[in-house]
Parts: structure tokens; C-alpha cells; sequence
């Protein structure tokens, strides 16, 4: 037997052949060297955007057999399948015997590595039923034309028609077909709708439209409404008789940086289209308080009200364009929104929300006429807001709550919405407990100096090398641009960017664990800009403006700020219950970023809370999906209205706690990092790498 | 053992089994929005429990159990003028806060011939402290051998505060509690020699009895409390016997302790304290755990100080702590000298000052009354807006000391610019830095 | 009869033991050193745990006569005040463990200048000092980059160190040998948060004292006093990063207040002057004390006897230890 020493002797000295493809290179390489290394020897240029520290999973390489003969140091970024596939990090992976590496061409990784993070598509808790779901229907008629034997008024023969219509004749979708079909059956006592009423400006169409289309029209009929569950229905359009294809409604969500919305076929439940915009009440302040203010000056109310009409009119002339059809064709409406919003966009004075005692105007509003509003669907279409919890907590969080389904289960859960405002939620089918806490806008990319978007141009995901401090980043690239092999310059940082640039900057230690750049580091990125210390995330000729990107102190300050808010929120909403936050069974993520931020990365700066990534579900915009249900189901209405209800609000601004668990939170991940043990290893393994 | 919000909800309607019961869940009759909401007021003992009438039986009973405060109170008082001490809940202050400031005492003997002068400066002694009338609590005759009855007679008539009778013959404590007759004394102290005299007197004459054990020894005092207690009396006020700053420390925080996180019901009581003529010891006792502090000497350079640290230490932390608006020079400011805008909240004052002092700049510091508010708070709630800050500039009437009219508002609002110019029409409104620490820079940059 | 059991607290965690100055045999030209912290549970209770050792005190002294001190406190030290080197060893005659070396704001404050003083300090006693600059970002980093040199292994507590100018001193402190004391503003948060990036430099927590600060009696001095509070039991409870030895400073707080300061013009109801003046300092130093404070700062000689005599009493373990 050969002695310990001898045989670790003779390891290490071994040399192994090394064959890389596609390039088919071959070369002897020793027990213990790099992969990465011995592709550099070779001249393989191997993308290596964190520097080879294993953090960004950008250098994975394929090792024959399923990854026999190397040793992997680190796994991370490494799924259990991608381990079976062979997968390996060329930076962290040593050689121990011969081997052959296929380098994959880079955009396989990127998608490997993308799709863990892509939006769900949106799939319906329940089937859709319009027969038993839908409150706005579509009502084929054929009425007996009147003579002089029966003089009957216009309107009553419409009622009589309706109220004889078979109730199936309400109308069935007929999958088979895929058309929609008017059944009658044997035992049909009609529809029961008896009562009808309509609107003035619907009455003057009534006679020509009968006689146009020779007595036989599709009515467009609203059944019943929250705030009159039991009728009477309201007729709201008469079609000619060959529109029967469709039956369009819209879901909104107003955030205060980010309007968004979806255009719905109510016959099927299906989603056509989505748009997204700026709300252009941006430019009368970034946040709720800033347009509450402007609000009640002079006209400030009025113009913020256009304003948010206007984004949400230009939606739907994109979303209506895209699905070939006119805006006017739109017979309901569905908006979820915090409480301010939903009072500018309704017209209301927001001032008593910011007021002690911060109380809104309603948190339940009526329906309102897409014309009173000035909203360009059909006028006579009722946009309906959905209802709010309190001043801070609104009816994007009601919505959210049902939209995640975060009170069907018993299992503790945390409901998180990110926008301009951090609203949360903890609870579980026995009890709910909500606050809200100012963030900023700046994980929408706004207030930020080079902030933009999620859109074509925003760097979306950062990485910067441990050595040199040189960053790499993915850009959201131009489809056409990208069909010719062509770059998309860059032209600035959206949410996700900024929440994976912060962490990369921390994590590098380009700046230290209160934000503060770390100018011995000698890095030409690192300079006293204009305002202030700021790092170069791109220089003036990689991007579209042709000036440099950079992240500035005082950004750097302000999204500390936005995500010790939002982590301070979740510490005084656990604490206020007694309850510790790795408790939390569940973390749901909404929020208008909520889909594309990386959970690593967010938990790194400590937005979120150090739990196992799979208690994380990102469901994207929850408060555009509550309103979509909304618009769909009239029972996710009503579960919408108790759930704001029931749900206890908790005043931050009442709390000192809150100033307490902020400033606590106002550090790289945290001051207490035993709350983050997963940084904490990460943190120990660059101190060790660098003692290395 | 207080229970937490959670706890509480969990006993309450809205979490009940029985659907008689649940159906009530979050009616509102409580006057909260939700039952969890009125549960986490309970907690806070910012609700009773009878605001809510559907609780079942057995809730109710633990619910209650768990709201007995650790602490009994104990109230003496005369001619109107009460004491409250006892009812605490932690053992410090920063975990909820202090509720009942201990009352300050000086000792009186029966053969000392000032007895009722001395009363009548501690009777008088009033002095203001940031709006606060801070006075003492009253006096402690001490039966010496003197007439003890004439003294208390005496006491009782030159001052109108309450007292601490000392005195531990029973005969003696009669006729002094029969002098005293009128006011609600503490009557000190029962010892293993005479309680069931005492306890009788105390029975009798309706006043709160303080045990005394030897020493430290809490055994005894507790053992003494429970006879006390068994013969009737329920106000107790205890003396572990203990008198220089180490003993006293251990001895009354074990007592805290014992009472608050071990529930023994016979040391639920506020302690006595006897600081001697040592104003450091009396600190200690006031911010270690004593109910009555009984001082020897009575001066107003000495309990000055004391009545203010007592007041510092039961002000509630949870609070913010504000500072006086007005106008604030800081470095010695001349009329040329810069003019900046700030809150009244403390931390937010000490902040801006510090920096303006620590750079040696001189300047005015104008605090507005934002209800303790820092600045984005004080904003965001309407607390610091452009016509508050226009307020205080004109009443405190600082353009009268400045040379010009230009004001430096924080950065954080600099939104206010605009209305500000409409409010304060001359005047030059500057942003300054939205954190203090820039604000040094900023003036040697913008005010040369 | 009812026996009742002594209610002890099981703390597990311990505060760090700090050394000030350094003797010839350790690099440094001192005398004596001091040593404080250990302790494994809060103040003086002995009954459940550690206190190895008494809180140090130690008196300001500044290299020229104060010009804002209160005529109280001029009065008490007498000439000494116009020589550095007179007033250190008046204070060490008073009763000081430490003499802490105020640098104060003027004209000849230079680096240079700031070597001569010390110089005269360390040969005016053999105690450890603390070397605290003027207290304006700049000329604090001038002021003690020069004396951390020239100093060089003694182990002085260099300070302040704050959040915004902490890497200058930090970086002095590592290169000579020496401590520092970190001030941050009433927080705990804030507290940890200093202690953080300081070690993240790399000074070992060892070598870190920190300084919560306080407001003195009447203003703010229930802030201090919590935060103190908070931070010990966070230490006790194991918490690494709020281990240090606390350092505050009572003095220079107390005879800010006006009521330290001000003999006339005041309300009758405030007492003799010298008397409130000197229980202004006195009690927001015991107060500060039984909060865990393990280095107090003073100013007035009869102060520090009161302070030492109450210390002197909590560290006789005559408390009830059954
Ligand atoms: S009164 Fe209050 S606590 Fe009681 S059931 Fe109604 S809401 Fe709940
Ligand atoms: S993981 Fe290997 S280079 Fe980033």
C-alpha cells in the first residue's frame, strides 16, 4: 500500500488531456488547474462577466460523462438537471482526469438561465363560465316588428324579447365550434330578465338601430353590478346581428409610476392584448404624497385626472389597435389602483388621505360612466374601481390579495407588492394584516439619473468582475436589431438592473455596506462625477444618448432607502403580530417588477427576506390580475370587496417601530446580517477568495 | 403573562370555531375596523376587553387573566394632590415604557425643630422644565422620639402634599394616622415584630402598609407581604431593608424581575427606597425599579436635578421627543449670518445643529412646530408644509434680527419652493442639502 | 413559609475586553494600562454574573484654556488649565484612570503643533489617554493621523470616528497601533452599523470602543441612556457586533447644559449654582454608568470622587447574592 504522502505526490504532478469543442482543441493540463484557466491557455475567450467567482453562471461549460474527471468547487446557478447534464462553472471547476468541455455558444446559457425567471403565463383560477361568471353579456333578439295590431313602444317589445329569450340564450360559448351559439331548450322559462333599464343617450339609438337591422340585434346587457347585485340589468348597446364574435372588456392597473392594462375578450376570458406606459402624472411628482399635493392646488386635481385618462386612453388605443378593433368596442371596465390613484383618476380631492387622520374620501366607490370619466371605451360602459383597505393600502392590494390567492391557504404568507409605494400583506385564510411604506420610484427605474423602464435599451442584469471591477451587463435587446447580429445599445437601467447592480457593487465591495464608494479601489469607474461619487456602468459610446450611464451616490441612497422601506414594512407587520419573519411559509411577489427581479440579487441588498428561493412565487402584476378576475367572475368582485373588509391595516406612521426597523434596514443587507445567513456565506467566501 | 396581538385574535370572534360566534367577525362594534385590529389595541392596553360583546366565556376569563397588572398600584394622596406608583410592566423603559414616576420624598424628624418649615419648601417647590411643572410628592415623618403625632399635625398643615408616616410602634403610628386623618398616608413599616398591629391600623385607617425585611432578605419580605395580605390589607408597599447603591441594585431588580417575568404574586408590589442624603443614589433608585425615594435633605440645587432626571427617564420612548420651536442661534450669529428651516423633532434638531456647530459656522436655526416630526414625515403628513413654515418665520419674528431675507429650507422639500416664494413674498428661498451632514459644505459654498 | 429563588438571567454572551495604552514591554511608554469590559451580565449584578472590573474614568483635559467652559469648572482646576502638561497631571492627582486630550479649534492647530502637545501629555503622565480632535472632519483627520504617528504603539483611543470620516482614522489606528472610538448618533442602529464597517476595514473588533453618545440630563439624556441600555443587552445576548466596551461622554454634555453653565439669570427654583452644576454632571454620569457605560468622560474633580465613590460601592458585591 502505497503511503498517504506518496500517493497525494503523485496527484498532484498528473497531467490530463483536456479536448475542447466545438473548436476540438487539445491540451495536457494538471490535477487542480482551472478550467477556465486552461481554456485561456488555449485561447478560448470563455464570457466571464463576474470575474470567475462563480456568482454569475455566465461561464458554464459542458463536461462529457456527465462531468467525470472534474471537480466542481461551486454549484451555484447549477439546477440538479444541469449537474446530471454535465453542466459545470469553467472558473470553479478543477480538473482531476481527462476530459472533454464543450463551450455552448453563449445565447444557450442565457436562455438556460432566463427561463427560471420569465413571466407565467396568465392562467385562470377557475374556468371561465360566462353563463355563470360574466355579469355583461351578449343577448341575441329577434323581436316580433310591431303593426298596428301591436303598437307596443320600441323599448317594452325590447324587454318582452329579452325576457322570452331563452336564459341559455344569454348566451354559451360553444367550444366545438368556437362560435357563439344560441341554444334553446324544452324547460327554458325565459331569462328572467325583467326589468331593464338603460341610459338616455342608449334610448335615442334604440328605434334605428331595431329598424336597421330589421328587429334582430345583439343587445349588450349588464346584468347586475357590485353595488346592485340583484338588478335591475342595464342595457348598455344594441349590435347588429352579425357581431357576435366578441365582447371586450378591459383590466387596469393604475400605479403611480406604471399604468398598465388588458384587453379581455369577455365571451372566452382570454387576454388579447397587454400595454404598459408611464402614468403621465409623473411629471407632477414621482409620488403619492407629491400628487396629492399637487392636487389640491388650484387646478391640480383636474389636470392630474386628464392626465392618468390620457395614459389609460392611449393603452387602449395601442391595445386596441393591436387587436384590430376600436376602443369603443370596450363594455367594461375593471381598475385596481392605490387609493390616491383611484381618487385621481375618479376626480376625487386626495388631500384627507394624507391628513391626519388619513382617511379617504370612499374606499368602496360606485361605478362610474366611461364617459363621465372621459375614458374613450363605450360611453355608456361602467368602469368599475375596485375597493381599497385604508389610505395606504388600496384597492390594488385588495385585488392583489385575491389576485395571488394568498387567503385560500392556511399556510402564513407573505404578499408583497412593489411599486412606488412597498403595500404588504401577512396573513393567512384566518387573518390578514396590511401596511404600506413609501419606497420611490426608483425600482421602476424612475428617479434614478439613468433609471428608465424595463423596456428596449434597459440594462437589465449587471455583473461586475471581483478583480478589476469591470462590469458586464444584459441588455433588453432590440428584436430587430438582434435579427440582423446587431448590439442594442444601451440606454439606461431599469428596476431589476439597478436591484442586480446594487448587489453586484456590494458584493464586490465597489461600494461598502452603507453605499459608500470605495475610492481605494483605484477603479476608473469609480470617479467624483458631477453630482457626487458615481460609478461608470457604461461608457458614452455604448450607449444610444452617447453619454455615460452611471449610478450616482445619491442613487445608490435613494434604492437603500426604497428597499430598507420595504424590508422595514415586512419587520413591523411580522412584530406587530408577534410573529418572526422565518415563520413565512410563502412569499408572494406582485408589484409591476415583480417578474423580473432576481430573488438572489433582491435578497442580497435586503429587499427580501434571507428565506429558500422556493418559498419565493413571482406572480407579476397581482393588482392587474385581481382586476382581471374582477372583470370576469362576479364572485372574485365580491371576495375582492370582503377582502378589503376584513383585512386590518396598520398605520406605519403611528408606529415608532417603523423609524426603528428603517434604520436597521438602511445597510448592505442589513445591520443585523444573522437575518441574511445566505449573504453572510457569500460575503465569507469573497474574503476568503480574496485572502486566496 | 401578556399575550401578543395574534394571541389575543385568536381568542376573539373573528377566529372563533363557532360559527354563532365568527359570524360577528369584524362587525365593528368594538370600534375598530377588524377584530385583529381591536386585539392589537387590547395588547397595547389601548382597548378594554368589554368593547367587544360577543367574546365567549372562556376567552373572557383567559383574556383577563392576562391583562392583571404585575404591579399592584398603589395611590396615596392629600387635600386633592394624588401619587400613583406601581403598574409597571417592564424592566426597562425602552421595551414599552415607565408608566408611574416614583414619588420624591424628604424625611422630617419628630425632634427636629424645622420639621414644618422643611415641609412647607417641599410643599412649595415648583419648577418648570421644557413646560413641565415639576414639584415633589411629599414629605416622610419620622417618629424619633418627639412628639410624632404633633409633627404630622404640624407637617400636615405647612404643606399640602401627601405623607410617608415612619414609624414602627404601633401606638405611635395610631395617634400619627389619627393626626393624618384626612389624607391617604403610607404607613411604614410593618416588620416581623409588629405587622398584625400594623396590618390592623393599616386595615382600619384604609392605607397603604409598607413591609419591612432585614437586610435584603426576600424571603422574609415576601413572607411578611402574605401575612400582610392575609390579614386584610391589600395595598402593600415593600422595604427589602436595603440602603447603599450594590445591595439596592440587587435587591429591586430581583424584586422587578420576580414580580414581572415570574408572576409571585407577593412581591407584586412598589418598593420604598431610603437614598439617605445622596442625590447619585437616588438616581439610581429612580431609574432601578423604586416607587417613593425618601430623601434626608431637602435643596433645590440638588432635587432639581433629580425631578428632571425622573422626568427623563418616565418619558415614553415611544413617543418623539421634540424640542421647543422657536429660533436658535447657534456659534453666535450675526444679522448677515445664514437662516435655515428645520422640524422640531429632536433627533432631527440635534442633527442639522450638531452639524452647524461642529463646522463653526454661525447660524439661525428656525425650528418649526411639525408635531415632532422628521422633515419627509412632517411633509408627507402636512405637517411642514410651505404655510407652517411662513407661521413660524412671522412668529418668532426673526427677520428683525437677520440682515436680509433668504431662507434655506431642506432638500427633501425642496418641492416647497414655489409656495413658499407666494408665502414669504421678499424673501429668497435657497434648497439646501436633503442630509445635515452636507449642509456645512453647502453654506461655504452658497453663503459667501 | 414561601422561599423564593433568586431570579437569574442567563446571559451568553460577553462584553469585549479592551486594553488602553500600552506599557514599554508592549511597544508604548506607559505606565500603567487599563483594561475594561468582560462583563457577562448588565451592570453590578453581580448575583448572575461577571463584572471583572470596574468602569474607568477619565477627565478631559484640553492643550489651552477652554474658552466656553463654565467659570464652575475653571475654578475648580484653577491655573492649571493655561499649561497642558499641568492640567494632565492635576487630573491624574484627581483621580483619572485615563486622561483624555481634547484638541480644541484655533488657529495654530496644525499637525505639527498637535505632536508638540502630545508629546508634553505623554511626559506629563503615565496613564493611557484618549486623543479626540477638534470634532471638524478635516482637521480631525489632520490632527490625528499626525498623533497616531506620532504616538505610534502607545494604544490610544483615537476618536471621534464617525460614519462619514471613519476610513482617515480607521486607516491611522491601523498603521500605529492604536484603538478608536466609534460615535454614532443615539442609535443602535447606527451603533452596529459603525462598529461594521470599521472591522470591514479590517481594525479587529478588540480594538473598536464605542461611543453611542448621550444628551446630558434634561436634554435627551433618556435617548442615550436607552440606546446604552439596548446595546448591552443586545451583548449579552450574543450579539458580536455590539460587543464593545462603551465609552460616553457626560461631562462635556453636562456643561453644555445651561443649567451646568448659567449662574445668573436663571429661575430662582434651580438652586445654588455650584451644587446643580456639579449633580448636572454627576447624575447624567452615574445614570449613564448604571447603563453600562465602561468609560465615563468628565470634566469637574468632585464628579469624579462622587462617581468613584458610587462605583467604588456597586463593585463592593455587598448586593444580595443568596
Ligand atoms: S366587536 Fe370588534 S372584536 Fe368583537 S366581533 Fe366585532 S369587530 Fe370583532
Ligand atoms: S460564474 Fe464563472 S465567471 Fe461568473
Amino acid at each position: 500500500m502505497a503511503l498517504p504522502g506518496n500517493s497525494t505526490r503523485r496527484i498532484i504532478i498528473a497531467e490530463h488531456s483536456v479536448r475542447f469543442e466545438p473548436s476540438g482543441q487539445t491540451v495536457q493540463a494538471r490535477t487542480g488547474a482551472l478550467i477556465s484557466e486552461i481554456a485561456r491557455q488555449v485561447g478560448l475567450d470563455l464570457n466571464m462577466p463576474c470575474g470567475g467567482q462563480g456568482r454569475c453562471g455566465r461561464c458554464a461549460v459542458i463536461v462529457q460523462d456527465g462531468g467525470a474527471g472534474i471537480r466542481r468547487r461551486s454549484t451555484l446557478r447549477l439546477t440538479s438537471e444541469d449537474l446530471v447534464a454535465g453542466y459545470a462553472l469553467a472558473c470553479q471547476t478543477v480538473l482531476e482526469g481527462d476530459v472533454v468541455v464543450t463551450v455552448p455558444v453563449q445565447e444557450k446559457i442565457e436562455r438556460r438561465l432566463v427561463t427560471d425567471k420569465t413571466a407565467t403565463p396568465i392562467v385562470l383560477p377557475f374556468t371561465y363560465d360566462p353563463l355563470q361568471h360574466q355579469s355583461v353579456r351578449l343577448l341575441p333578439l329577434t323581436l316580433d316588428p310591431p303593426s298596428m295590431v301591436d303598437q307596443t313602444d320600441d323599448w317594452s317589445r325590447l324587454k318582452r324579447a329579452m325576457a322570452s329569450a331563452p336564459s341559455s340564450s344569454l348566451g354559451q360559448w360553444d367550444s366545438g365550434n368556437g362560435t357563439w351559439m344560441k341554444q334553446e331548450s324544452a324547460a327554458d322559462d325565459g331569462t328572467g330578465v325583467v326589468d331593464l333599464m338603460a341610459d338616455l343617450s342608449t334610448l335615442r339609438r334604440v328605434g334605428t338601430m331595431l329598424r336597421q337591422h330589421n328587429w334582430a340585434v345583439n343587445a349588450v346587457v349588464e346584468i347586475d353590478i357590485w353595488d346592485r347585485p340583484d338588478g335591475p340589468a342595464r342595457l348598455i348597446d344594441l349590435l347588429p346581428p352579425g357581431r357576435t364574435e366578441h365582447l371586450w372588456g378591459a383590466a387596469v392597473d393604475i400605479g403611480t409610476t406604471t399604468v398598465s392594462l388588458y384587453l379581455v375578450d369577455l365571451l372566452t376570458g382570454e387576454v388579447a392584448t397587454k400595454a404598459a406606459e408611464y402614468n403621465g402624472q409623473i411629471k407632477r411628482g414621482e409620488d403619492v404624497i407629491s400628487r396629492i399635493i399637487y392636487a389640491s392646488k388650484n387646478d391640480g386635481l383636474g389636470e392630474l385626472q386628464s392626465l392618468v385618462v390620457g395614459t389609460i386612453n392611449e393603452l387602449l388605443e395601442r391595445a386596441a389597435r393591436r387587436a384590430k378593433i376600436s376602443p369603443s368596442e370596450i363594455y367594461k371596465m375593471v381598475v385596481a389602483g392605490n387609493s390616491t390613484m383611484i381618487h385621481l383618476l375618479l376626480g376625487l380631492p386626495p388631500s384627507s388621505i394624507r391628513l391626519e387622520p388619513f382617511v379617504t374620501t370612499i374606499n368602496h366607490p360606485p361605478p362610474a360612466l366611461a364617459s363621465d370619466l372621459g375614458i374613450n371605451i363605450f360611453p355608456q360602459a361602467n368602469v368599475d374601481c375596485l375597493p381599497g383597505v385604508a389610505s395606504y393600502v388600496g384597492a390594488d392590494i385588495s385585488a392583489g390579495v385575491i389576485g395571488s390567492q394568498m387567503c385560500d391557504s392556511s399556510a402564513l404568507t407573505l404578499f408583497l407588492d412593489v411599486g412606488t409605494n412597498g403595500e404588504m400583506v401577512l396573513g393567512d385564510c384566518d387573518w390578514l394584516i396590511s401596511c404600506a411604506c413609501s419606497a420611490g420610484p426608483a425600482f421602476e427605474g424612475a428617479g434614478v439619473r439613468d433609471g428608465m423602464r424595463a423596456t428596449v435599451g434597459a440594462i437589465e442584469e449587471v455583473w461586475i468582475n471581483g478583480e478589476t471591477y469591470e462590469p458586464t451587463y444584459r441588455v433588453i435587446s432590440n428584436p430587430k436589431l438582434e435579427a440582423q447580429g446587431q448590439p442594442t445599445p444601451s440606454r439606461g437601467i431599469c428596476g431589476s438592473g439597478l436591484i442586480s447592480l446594487l448587489s453586484e457593487m456590494f458584493i464586490t465591495g465597489v461600494i461598502d455596506k452603507a453605499g459608500n464608494l470605495n475610492f481605494d479601489l483605484g477603479s476608473s469607474r469609480i470617479r467624483r462625477g458631477e453630482h457626487g461619487p458615481e460609478y461608470v456602468v457604461a461608457w458614452a459610446d455604448q450607449t444610444e444618448q452617447g453619454h455615460d450611464i452611471v449610478i450616482t451616490k445619491v442613487d445608490i441612497d435613494n434604492l437603500i432607502r426604497a428597499k430598507g422601506a420595504i424590508y422595514a414594512g415586512f419587520t413591523v407587520l411580522a412584530q406587530s403580530v408577534g410573529i418572526d419573519l422565518s415563520m413565512v411559509e410563502r412569499v408572494l411577489i406582485g408589484g409591476s417588477f415583480g417578474q423580473y427581479i432576481n430573488i438572489e440579487k433582491a435578497v442580497q441588498i435586503g429587499l427580501l427576506p434571507d428565506l429558500p428561493w422556493e418559498k419565493f412565487h413571482f406572480l407579476g402584476n397581482t393588482a392587474l390580475q385581481g382586476a382581471l378576475l374582477a372583470l370576469l367572475n362576479r364572485e372574485y368582485r365580491q371576495q375582492i370587496g370582503e377582502a378589503a373588509q376584513g383585512m386590518t391595516y396598520l398605520e406605519l406612521s403611528a408606529d415608532n417601530s417603523f423609524y426603528e426597523a428603517f434604520t436597521s434596514a438602511l445597510f448592505l443587507p442589513h445591520t443585523e446580517l444573522a437575518q441574511f445567513p445566505s449573504v453572510a456565506e457569500v460575503l465569507a467566501d469573497r474574503d476568503m477568495q480574496s485572502v486566496r | 403573562m401578556a399575550l401578543s396581538g395574534l394571541e389575543i385574535y385568536k381568542l376573539l370572534p373573528g377566529s372563533s370555531k363557532n360559527p354563532e360566534v365568527k359570524k360577528h367577525a369584524n362587525c365593528k362594534e368594538c370600534g375598530f375596523p377588524t377584530c385583529l385590529a381591536f386585539a392589537m389595541k387590547l395588547g397595547q392596553k389601548q382597548a378594554v376587553l368589554a368593547q367587544c360583546p360577543y367574546v365567549e366565556e372562556e376567552s373572557k376569563a383567559k383574556l383577563e387573566a392576562s391583562a392583571a397588572p404585575p404591579i399592584r398600584l398603589i395611590t396615596i394622596s392629600a387635600n386633592g394632590r394624588k401619587l400613583e406608583v406601581g403598574n409597571e410592566t417592564v424592566l426597562f423603559r425602552h421595551e414599552k415604557t415607565f408608566y408611574h414616576e416614583p414619588g420624591l420624598f424628604v424625611r422630617v424628624k419628630d425632634t427636629q425643630a424645622d420639621a414644618a418649615e422643611v415641609a412647607k419648601a417641599v410643599g412649595e417647590y415648583m419648577v418648570d422644565y421644557v413646560g413641565m411643572n415639576l414639584t415633589m410628592n411629599g414629605v416622610a415623618v419620622e417618629a424619633a422620639g418627639g412628639d410624632f403625632a404633633a409633627t404630622v399635625a404640624a407637617v400636615k398643615s405647612a404643606c399640602p402634599l401627601p405623607l410617608v408616616l415612619l414609624v414602627e410602634d404601633p401606638a405611635a403610628a395610631e395617634a400619627g394616622l389619627t393626626a393624618a386623618q384626612g389624607t391617604q398616608s403610607l404607613l411604614w413599616a410593618a416588620t416581623p415584630d409588629n405587622w398584625e398591629a400594623m396590618a390592623k391600623l393599616a386595615a382600619q385607617y384604609k392605607v397603604p402598609l409598607a413591609v419591612r425585611a432585614a437586610g435584603g432578605d426576600l424571603d422574609a419580605l415576601a413572607a411578611l407581604a402574605e401575612q400582610v395580605k392575609g390579614a386584610g390589607v391589600e395595598d402593600i408597599v415593600l422595604d427589602p431593608g436595603v440602603r447603599d447603591y450594590d445591595s439596592s441594585l440587587a435587591a429591586f431588580t430581583q424584586l422587578r424581575r420576580l414580580a414581572l417575568k415570574h408572576n409571585e404574586r407577593n412581591v407584586g408590589y412598589p418598593i420604598i427606597a431610603f437614598a439617605g442624603d445622596d442625590p447619585v443614589l437616588a438616581g439610581q433608585h429612580i431609574a432601578k425599579y423604586a416607587g417613593f425615594v425618601v430623601l434626608d435633605r431637602f435643596s433645590s440645587g440638588t432635587v432639581y436635578p433629580l425631578l428632571v432626571m425622573r422626568a427623563n427617564i418616565f418619558t415614553d420612548p415611544q413617543k418623539p421627543i421634540q424640542v421647543k420651536p422657536g429660533i436658535y442661534e447657534i456659534n453666535n450669529p450675526k444679522p448677515g449670518d445664514p437662516l435655515m428651516v428645520t422640524t422640531n423633532f429632536s433627533i432631527t434638531y440635534f442633527s442639522v445643529a450638531n452639524e452647524i456647530e461642529s463646522s463653526g459656522i454661525p447660524g439661525w436655526l428656525l425650528v418649526a412646530d411639525a408635531e415632532g416630526m422628521s422633515v419627509l414625515t412632517a411633509w408627507a403628513a402636512g405637517k411642514f408644509d410651505a404655510e407652517r413654515i411662513a407661521k413660524s418665520v412671522k412668529t418668532t419674528g426673526v427677520a428683525e434680527k437677520l440682515s436680509h431675507q433668504r431662507i434655506v429650507i431642506p432638500g427633501h422639500v425642496a418641492v416647497l419652493m414655489g409656495e413658499l416664494e407666494e408665502e414669504l413674498p421678499g424673501w429668497e428661498i435657497n434648497v439646501g442639502p436633503r442630509e445635515a451632514v452636507d449642509l456645512p459644505n453647502f453654506l461655504k459654498m452658497q453663503w459667501g | 413559609m414561601p422561599t423564593i429563588e433568586v431570579p437569574k438571567e442567563k446571559w451568553n454572551g460577553k462584553v469585549r475586553e479592551i486594553t488602553l495604552g500600552a506599557t514599554a514591554a508592549e511597544g508604548g511608554t506607559r505606565a500603567k494600562t487599563v483594561t475594561v469590559g468582560g462583563e457577562t451580565t448588565l451592570p453590578f449584578l453581580h448575583f448572575e454574573g461577571e463584572i471583572p472590573r470596574p468602569p474607568a474614568i477619565a477627565i478631559e483635559v484640553q492643550d489651552r484654556k477652554p474658552v466656553d467652559w463654565s467659570p464652575v469648572l475653571l475654578e475648580a482646576w484653577g491655573d492649571v488649565t493655561e499649561d497642558v502638561a499641568a492640567w494632565t497631571k492635576a487630573a491624574a492627582e484627581a483621580g483619572a484612570d485615563v486622561i483624555l486630550l481634547k484638541f480644541s479649534l484655533h488657529d495654530e492647530l496644525s499637525p505639527d503643533y498637535a505632536r508638540q502637545v502630545l508629546r508634553h501629555v505623554l511626559d506629563a503622565t503615565g496613564l493611557p489617554l484618549i486623543v479626540f480632535g477638534p470634532g471638524q472632519a478635516d482637521l480631525d483627520n489632520d490632527v490625528l493621523v499626525a498623533v497616531a504617528e506620532e504616538g505610534k504603539g502607545e494604544n490610544f483611543v483615537l476618536g471621534v470616528c464617525e460614519d462619514k470620516n471613519y476610513r482617515t482614522i480607521v486607516a491611522a489606528a491601523l498603521a500605529h497601533g492604536h484603538l478608536v472610538n466609534a460615535r454614532t448618533a443615539m442609535d443602535v442602529n447606527l451603533a452596529k452599523q459603525l462598529n461594521i464597517l470599521i472591522s470591514d476595514m479590517g481594525l479587529p473588533l478588540e480594538r473598536i470602543v464605542m461611543d453611542p453618545t448621550t444628551g446630558a440630563l434634561g436634554y435627551g439624556m433618556e435617548y442615550g441612556y436607552s440606546v446604552m441600555e439596548r446595546l448591552r443587552l443586545a451583548a449579552l445576548q450574543g450579539d458580536g457586533m455590539t460587543q464593545q466596551p462603551m465609552l460616553v461622554t457626560p461631562g462635556e454634555e453636562a456643561w453644555r447644559a445651561k443649567e451646568a453653565r448659567a449662574g445668573e439669570g436663571v429661575p430662582q427654583a434651580w438652586g445654588d449654582w455650584a451644587e446643580r452644576a456639579i449633580n448636572w454632571e454627576t447624575l447624567t454620569a452615574s445614570t449613564l454608568v448604571e447603563s453600562g457605560a465602561d468609560i465615563v468622560v468628565l470634566r469637574h474633580p468632585e464628579s469624579v470622587k462622587r462617581v468613584r465613590g458610587m462605583i467604588d460601592v456597586l463593585m463592593s458585591k455587598s448586593g444580595v447574592t443568596s
